[in-house]
C-alpha cells in the first residue's frame, strides 16, 4: 500500500476531536431554536424543542466521553434529561389536547386568551 | 470513525432542518424521528451503547409515537403553503438561532480540549446501571436524582390525563356514552 493511501486511511481511523460533536450538538441546538421560533404549529415546536435537548444531550455525553475528570457520568444525567423530556412531551402535548379542544386551533400566534 | 461521524453529522443535522421546514406535519414528525436515530449513532460512537438503546426505545419509538397521535387529534386539513406554517418571524428567528448557533459553536471551539482522548464513557452496562444508581463509586446524588425523575415521571402521567380529560357533557363523543 503507497503511504499516501497508508496515511489517508490512518487519518479516516483516527479519533475525532471532542470540538467535532460539540459544534454538531450546537448547529442541532440552534436549528431547534430558529424552529421554535418560527414554527406556527404547537406541535412542530414541541418536536424543535426535542431537537434542543437532544443536542444538549450529544455535548453531555461527549463529555463524559472525552474529559478524564468527568468519570463518564454524563450519560446518567443524559438518562435523566431523557426522562424529563418525556414527561415534558406528555404533559405538553396533552396541553396542546385540551387547548385544541377548546380553540379548535393549536396554531400559537391564534392561542391569545392570557393577552391583555 | 471519519466515515461514521460525517454521515452521521449530516444525517442528524439535515433531519434537523426537515423538522423545521418540511411543509407538511407528517414529514416534520418522520424527520424528527431520523434526527433521533443519528443522535443514537452518536452515543454509540460515544461509548455509551446502553443509552444508544434508550434513545432509540425512547425517542425512535415512544415520543415519535405520541407525536404521531398528537398530529392526528389536533390537524385539521389546512393549506400547505409557507406563508400559513411559518409565523411572521422567519428572518428574525433566523438571525437568532444563527447567532446562538455560531455562538456557541465559537465558544465550544476557541477552548483548549487538546489531550482530551476519547474512552472515558461507561461502556459496560454493568457500571452505567450503577452510575445511574449511585452505587460503586457512583456520585450518591444519583440515587436521589433517580428518584425523583421516576416521581415527576408519575406526576406527569397523572397531569396528562387530568389536562386532557374530556369532561362531562363537553364536546361531542361520538359512539360513546357519557
Amino acid at each position: 500500500m503507497p503511504p499516501q493511501v497508508q496515511q489517508f486511511v490512518d487519518t479516516l481511523n483516527a479519533a475525532l476531536p471532542l470540538e467535532g460533536y460539540l459544534v454538531v450538538g450546537a448547529i442541532m441546538f440552534a436549528i431547534g431554536a430558529w424552529g421554535a421560533l418560527i414554527r406556527r404549529n404547537a406541535v412542530v415546536v414541541f418536536m424543535c424543542i426535542e431537537l434542543m435537548i437532544n443536542g444538549v444531550n450529544l455535548s453531555l455525553v461527549s463529555f463524559a466521553d472525552y474529559l478524564p475528570d468527568a468519570g463518564g457520568f454524563g450519560a446518567g444525567y443524559a438518562v435523566l434529561v431523557i426522562a424529563v423530556a418525556a414527561a415534558e412531551v406528555a404533559v405538553g402535548l396533552a396541553i396542546v389536547l385540551a387547548v385544541y379542544r377548546s380553540r379548535k386551533t393549536v396554531n400559537v400566534d391564534e392561542i391569545n386568551l392570557l393577552k391583555g | 470513525m471519519v466515515i461514521a461521524f460525517v454521515f452521521l453529522a449530516s444525517m442528524t443535522l439535515i433531519c434537523s432542518l426537515g423538522v423545521v421546514l418540511s411543509r407538511s406535519i407528517i414529514h416534520s414528525a418522520l424527520f424528527m424521528s431520523g434526527a433521533f436515530l443519528g443522535i443514537a449513532g452518536f452515543y454509540i460512537m460515544l461509548n455509551a451503547p446502553a443509552l444508544a438503546a434508550f434513545q432509540v426505545l425512547i425517542y425512535v419509538g415512544a415520543v415519535t409515537v405520541v407525536i404521531l397521535f398528537g398530529i392526528m387529534f389536533t390537524q385539521k386539513p389546512q393549506a400547505k403553503h409557507y406563508r400559513t406554517i411559518i409565523s411572521r418571524q422567519l428572518w428574525p428567528g433566523f438571525f437568532v438561532a444563527l447567532g446562538v448557533g455560531a455562538f456557541l459553536a465559537y465558544i465550544v471551539t476557541i477552548q483548549d480540549w487538546a489531550g482530551n482522548e476519547p474512552g472515558n464513557g461507561l461502556r459496560s452496562v454493568e457500571a452505567f446501571g450503577e452510575n445511574l444508581l449511585g452505587v460503586n463509586g457512583a456520585p450518591p446524588i444519583f440515587g436521589l436524582l433517580f428518584e425523583v425523575a421516576s416521581v415527576l415521571l408519575l406526576v406527569a402521567v397523572i397531569a396528562a390525563i387530568v389536562v386532557s380529560r374530556r369532561r362531562v357533557g363537553d364536546g361531542v363523543d361520538r359512539g360513546v356514552e357519557e
